[in-house]
């Protein structure tokens, strides 16, 4: 506790007993909702009515490339009637599921590592370690990895300085697995981050407990431990793949014309002026983010995360 | 039999530890040689931005320094930043309070809708604010209009940060002060303030990182200006240059000391506070710590 929390605390014993004070009027009530009032403004004018609108947008039409309000299912439709739209679709879903499986069972080992035989005094050191690439700029980490991976690239240079290949290797870089692994790396920190909140608070003697009891040792994880830890696994789980679901710069830079996501779609469609089925688009994916926020939204533990 | 069976358990245990030992390091590895090798490359002389290592020099960092373009970015980023970082800590801090304090209806449902803008993906603030801007508005896009689009990103971080650091708070103390006669600015002052101050410094410089590192959403909705992100976008589409890894070298050593700034502030503010107390024997303040 802080010296000035302290202070006060002298001060209430001082003052005796802490009477109850009689019950707020009208007045300070509306008070106490006045620190929303900013807020209402800028999420109300610059985040709900946008979204709106956009909401909106998705029904009507693009005519001449003005705004018409026709109403309208055709954006959907002309999506689902693309074949090429409908793969990239399909694409950026399993995509976007297997790296966030990736990224979370990568990163489970390390915060069981972390939180299990890792000195308390070494443990914030350790983790701010990881945190640090997530600090520095999303951009820069995505195109370091073409001056690893490109043809020109670290890995093909020393490859050809081995004498081992002649030709570059081209598999490296522009598909959708040299996607999935910028994305692994990109998201690491952040399931990291949150899988170690989450085994900070666990109780590691029930797992000893379980296997003391005969309970081998990845059954007793499965048994014991992951039921304990959901809420951080599923709140990972989601922080991953949300913000995958709707990347637009890796699949830019290193996915090539094979590794488009659904993103870049979105972003050609605004491009090309072609809003209302941009919008479409965008609220698709939306929808299926806003759909996994309600189905676990009793497991999501923001706080832990970020309130540290 | 059963010693015998403790050796086996204690040498797997020194397996399994050694395994997620060496994991970890895998992972360190995997984390910061994208990051080294920028920076590496930032002093090689070799003008395409890779290996081999043809000399060591400093050329690219003064072409970048004397790069207009680079230093016209610069000044934009900060200027969004700073503005950005003003909007999200006042809004985000005024939220704070009543989102944690005041006995609200749906609490649950405000709580989501205060932070729904960093739970969809930002390509759709993106989107969603250049049609309002532009085509319900009619405005021209402008270093303002990326102010607001990425306020709007930032301000939920802002309220978590400190919505997190109110809860932890006993609102006794408050009420003590009160009944002592301390009028609301005093509160705010002695009791409210000390408390929250280091979260919500926390907070403003997490909003101002984040403004400084965000591309989507400032894409859509800067026009013609770039910020940094921006500009290294525009260069990196057509391949890094040695340029580019001296502005990254730059920009990663600036943004490691403003973010580690902000995991050390609350600490920072304790240990100089502490100090205060222990400076002043005999106060209640020094005695209690």
């Amino acid at each position: 506790m802080t010296s000035s929390a302290g202070q006060a605390e002298a001060v209430v014993r001082g003052a005796g007993a802490i009477r109850a004070r009689p019950r707020a009027v009208l007045t300070s009530r509306l008070g106490e909702y006045a620190g929303f009032g900013p807020v209402l403004l800028l999420f109300g004018g610059f985040f709900f009515a946008p979204l709106v609108l956009i909401i909106a947008y998705s029904f009507w039409q693009v005519i001449d490339y003005n705004v018409v309000q026709n109403w309208t299912l055709d954006n959907y439709r002309y999506f689902l009637s693309v074949p090429t739209y409908v793969r990239t679709f399909i694409a950026t879903l399993w995509m976007t599921a297997l790296a966030t499986v990736l990224t979370i069972g990568i990163a489970f080992p390390f915060a069981y590592w972390l939180t299990r035989y890792v000195s308390r005094s070494w443990q914030r050191p350790l983790l701010l370690l990881v945190i640090i690439p997530f600090w520095t700029s999303y951009l820069l980490r995505v195109a370091s990895w073409i001056t690893i991976l490109g043809e020109g690239g670290v890995v093909n240079r020393t490859l050809e300085a081995l004498g081992l290949i002649h030709q570059p290797l081209s598999f490296l870089l522009y598909n959708r697995w040299a996607v999935i692994f910028v994305l692994v790396y990109l998201y690491f920190p952040f399931a990291a981050l949150t899988l170690f909140s989450a085994l900070e608070r666990f109780d590691w003697n029930q797992l000893k407990a379980a296997m003391d009891l005969g309970a081998p040792p990845l059954t007793a994880i499965w048994r014991i431990m992951l039921p304990q830890i959901r809420p951080g696994v599923i709140t990972a789980v989601i922080f991953v793949f949300i913000p995958i679901l709707g990347e637009y710069l890796t699949p830019q830079l290193v996915g090539g014309v094979d590794g488009v996501m659904i993103g870049n779609l979105v972003v050609n469609f605004f491009v090309g002026a072609q809003y209302t089925r941009g919008a479409a688009i965008a609220l698709l994916i939306t929808a299926i983010a806003v759909a996994m926020l309600i189905l676990f939204r009793r497991s999501l533990v923001l706080e832990q995360v970020y309130g540290r | 039999m059963a010693a015998e069976n403790a050796d086996v358990v204690a040498r797997h245990r020194r397996v399994v530890r050694a395994g997620l030992g060496a994991w970890a390091v895998l992972i360190y590895a995997f984390l910061f040689v994208p990051i080294a090798l920028l920076m590496l490359f930032s002093f090689n002389a070799n003008r395409y931005g890779t290996f081999p290592i043809t000399g060591w020099t400093l050329h690219w960092y003064e072409e970048a320094l004397s790069n207009y373009q680079i230093q016209d970015a610069v000044q934009t980023s900060l200027q969004v930043a700073l503005e950005v970082t003003m909007i999200s800590t006042v809004v985000g801090t005024a939220a704070a309070f009543p989102l944690v304090r005041s006995r609200l209806p749906f609490r649950g449902g405000i709580r989501a809708s205060l932070t729904l803008p960093i739970l969809i993906p930002g390509l759709l603030i993106g989107v969603a604010l250049l049609s309002y801007f532009t085509n319900l508005f009619n405005l021209q896009l402008s270093i303002q209009t990326a102010v607001i689009g990425q306020a709007v990103y930032a301000t939920p971080f802002v309220i978590l940060v400190v919505a997190s650091r109110l809860e932890g708070f006993d609102r006794l103390l408050e009420r003590a002060a009160s009944d002592l006669g301390a009028d609301t600015w005093k509160r705010l002052r002695y009791i409210v303030l000390p408390l929250i101050g280091p979260a919500v410094v926390a907070g403003a410089l997490f909003a101002f990182t984040l403004s400084l590192d965000e591309f989507i959403i400032t894409l859509f909705l800067i026009g013609g200006h770039n910020t940094l992100p921006i500009y290294i976008y525009t260069q990196v589409k057509f391949g890094i240059t040695p340029e580019v890894n001296a502005v990254a070298t730059m920009l990663i050593a600036a943004s490691l000391s403003v973010s580690l700034l902000a995991f050390a502030t609350p600490t920072l503010v304790r240990l100089a506070r502490r100090r205060l107390a222990t400076a002043r024997p005999g106060t209640s303040a020094g005695r209690a710590a």
